[in-house]
């Protein structure tokens, strides 16, 4: 072996950390697509005025078969969503569910930070944890966001039965939450997520469960001091100028 | 030579106008009551009524037909005196077309109704379109399957007292004749015109004369009268229910609201029936129409006491047709047509609400964070070159070694065992 041949071995032997097991991995997987199903279906359910849609409700059969559809996969993301709570639920109870993605006084510092940074009065992002403040703004709007849906989804697919101990008000109302926060999730995963994990930096680590050291250092600065016990990038690079 | 032009032109002309008096329709009907079955002309001005009327005008003159039946041949000079036809001096040998003098006038029949409906054919040559409209109706198809009681136009025009109905230069009935349309159908229809003469439109008929109130032909057609059994006309028929319904100046005389239509079409049934309507209209549906919940026939106020739609055990009855399960709370997942409002139905109402500023004060901050942090990413990628450089000159790196591993290797030493993974889920 040549001394460079070394060093290129030497450079790429890249140290990775872990983000996600594989169970979380599953979990968004069966995420993405039943709400991609979900999304699809609704769509033409809702924007029933306009060609496309009519297109592909032609007939009271087909109309039938995009409800199925819609229906099955409904129930798959309700049990995802049951076995996500109740995972939470069980770790909880042993005391074991770790507390990065709770919300904590530190992202509204953060936030203000970042926002500072981008109206150009800071130079530095700030440091963060496991998870930043925008990615639980991801999962706080989206749990609260499928919870809504969940439960309409359910009063309108069930009327009949909730309105055995609710009022009748319950099924316009939960109709037009249903539909129109549909699209509020869509355009908000569509904007805030996709740009921050597609645009800003391409991060798969929900599907290969893992992030660079690189990664690490450059975006969970405080995650990986954590971790490691070393100064993050961020830091020296303060450190140099 | 010119003025030879001249003549040659005129004449031509003349020749033309002639030509097309010959053939006009006018001229050409004279023709056709003018000639037997031979072709050979009739003297058809020869024949008058009276002369008809001597033997008609006989309320016994009678003949027996083919199967037996009695056919009363009589026809009542009043009747006819004062019908429209007499009024613009038609003949009897007018609609009596093929007269011979003899006996039977050359006409043979095996039934009473064989004789209408032969006679009938005659409408068509001055009714054209009415005839024409009348042969796409339920009654003509009924006929051709061999219903022959099915109406023809004798059976609500009758044969010798056909009346003007409409003001010709308006296209407005005349008084008393919208009264007379669904008499007219209940000589057929008279269960059903039972209940609609008890229901609100057809008792503000009947009682006041109500110009607004539908008659049967405003919802059903007239002539061209559709089958309302078909999955075409459930779909439409919404549509027929807001003609009038959705037109304010008619409404606001009873305090009706015109939202009717847009609230159904809101809602999950009116939804489903609207799209199939576009895409599918002989789609079969059992989702609500208008009279699946009003009554067809028999529509009343919804705050009658009996069968009001207003009265919660009503509306449900309703509910149960197609919801069997459906409990006391149930009818109010309808919104009956009411727009929410903090007064009526606040819940949807302040849902609403709540996306209306949810959606523009959560959405577009976002949007704009993203756009911003979009712009502070593209600046940086262009300072970045610089920032490399930098690094590169103090830390030294391989010369062979590209931009990234440049990156990697310019950190501080790593930490010796790559086994060390930090598993902290």
């Amino acid at each position: 072996m040549t001394g460079k041949q070394e060093k290129t071995t030497k450079v790429q032997q890249e140290k990775t950390f872990q983000r996600f097991p594989v169970g979380q991995r599953w979990e968004h997987l069966i995420l993405v697509l039943s709400a991609a199903v979900l999304i699809l279906t609704g769509l033409p359910q809702k924007y029933r005025d306009f060609a496309w849609s009519q297109d592909l409700l032609s007939s009271p059969e087909r109309l039938e078969l995009i409800r199925q559809i819609h229906h099955i996969a409904a129930i798959i993301l309700a049990l995802e969503a049951i076995y996500h709570i109740g995972r939470a639920i069980y770790l909880m109870a042993r005391r074991k569910l770790p507390g990065d993605m709770l919300p904590v006084w530190q992202d509204v510092i953060d936030a203000g930070h970042m926002l500072q940074y981008l109206f150009f009065m800071r130079k530095d992002k700030p440091k963060f944890g496991k998870y930043n403040f925008e990615q639980k703004v991801t999962y706080w709007v989206l749990f609260f966001g499928f919870a809504i849906m969940g439960i309409t989804g359910f009063v309108i697919w069930f009327p009949e039965q909730f309105t055995q101990f609710l009022p009748g008000g319950v099924v316009p109302a939960a109709k037009l939450a249903h539909s129109t926060e549909s699209i509020a999730a869509t355009v908000f995963i569509l904007i805030w997520h996709v740009y921050h994990v597609h645009i800003e930096r391409l991060n798969l680590s929900i599907f290969t469960g893992r992030l660079s050291e690189d990664e690490m250092r450059t975006f969970h600065a405080k995650e990986y001091e954590r971790l490691t016990g070393q100064a993050s990038k961020n830091a020296q690079l303060r450190e140099k100028k | 030579m010119r003025l030879r032009n001249y003549f040659l032109i005129a004449g031509l002309a003349m020749l033309l106008v002639a030509l097309g008096f010959a053939f006009s329709p006018v001229t050409a009907a004279t023709h056709l009551t003018g000639k037997d079955e031979a072709g050979q002309p009739v003297p058809v001005t020869a024949v008058e009524n009276d002369a008809c009327l001597a033997c008609h005008q006989n309320p016994q003159f009678s003949t027996t037909l083919g199967n037996g039946e009695t056919f009363n041949l009589y026809v009542n000079p009043d009747e006819f005196a004062h019908s429209v036809h007499n009024e613009r001096n038609l003949n009897c040998v007018t609609c009596h077309v093929g007269f011979e003098p003899a006996m039977g006038h050359g006409l043979t029949f095996g039934s009473r109704r064989e004789a209408t409906l032969r006679m009938n054919e005659v409408c068509g040559q001055c009714h054209a379109t009415q005839a024409r409209q009348e042969k796409d109706s339920a009654h003509a198809a009924a006929r051709s399957v061999g219903k022959m009681e099915a109406a023809i136009c004798t059976d609500c025009h009758t044969a010798h007292a056909v009346q003007v109905l409409k003001d010709l230069s308006t296209g407005q009935f005349l008084p008393g004749m919208r009264t007379w349309i669904p008499q007219t159908c209940a000589r057929c229809h008279s269960a059903i015109y039972e209940k609609y003469r008890d229901s609100v439109h057809g008792a503000a008929l009947t009682d006041e004369s109500n110009p607004d109130v539908p008659t049967c032909i405003d919802c059903h057609g007239v002539h061209i009268i559709e089958d309302p059994r078909t999955s075409t006309f459930r779909l439409n028929s919404p549509q027929i229910c807001a003609k009038c319904h959705t037109d304010a100046k008619r409404m606001q005389k009873y305090g009706l609201s015109t939202q009717v239509l847009e609230t159904y079409v809101a809602d999950f049934h009116g939804t489903t029936v609207t799209i199939f309507e576009k895409v599918a209209p002989d789609a079969v549906t059992n989702k609500p129409v208008c009279y699946d919940c009003h009554g067809i026939h028999d529509i009343v106020k919804v705050n009658d006491p009996q069968k009001g739609l207003a009265v919660r055990a009503n509306l449900l009855a309703r509910c149960r047709d197609c919801h069997p399960d459906a409990t006391l709370n149930f009818p109010d997942s309808w919104m009956s047509h009411y727009i929410p409002s903090p007064d009526k139905y606040p819940l949807v109402y302040y849902v609403n609400l709540f996306y209306k500023f949810l959606i523009p004060g959560v959405l577009v901050p976002m949007g704009i964070l993203v756009v911003m942090d979009f712009t502070r990413l593209m600046i940086n990628r262009f300072r970045k070159p610089k920032h490399i450089e930098k690094v590169k000159t103090t830390e030294k790196p391989e010369e062979a070694a590209p931009a990234d591993e440049v990156k990697l290797s310019a950190k501080p030493e790593k930490p010796k065992s790559t086994d060390e993974e930090a598993h902290y889920d």
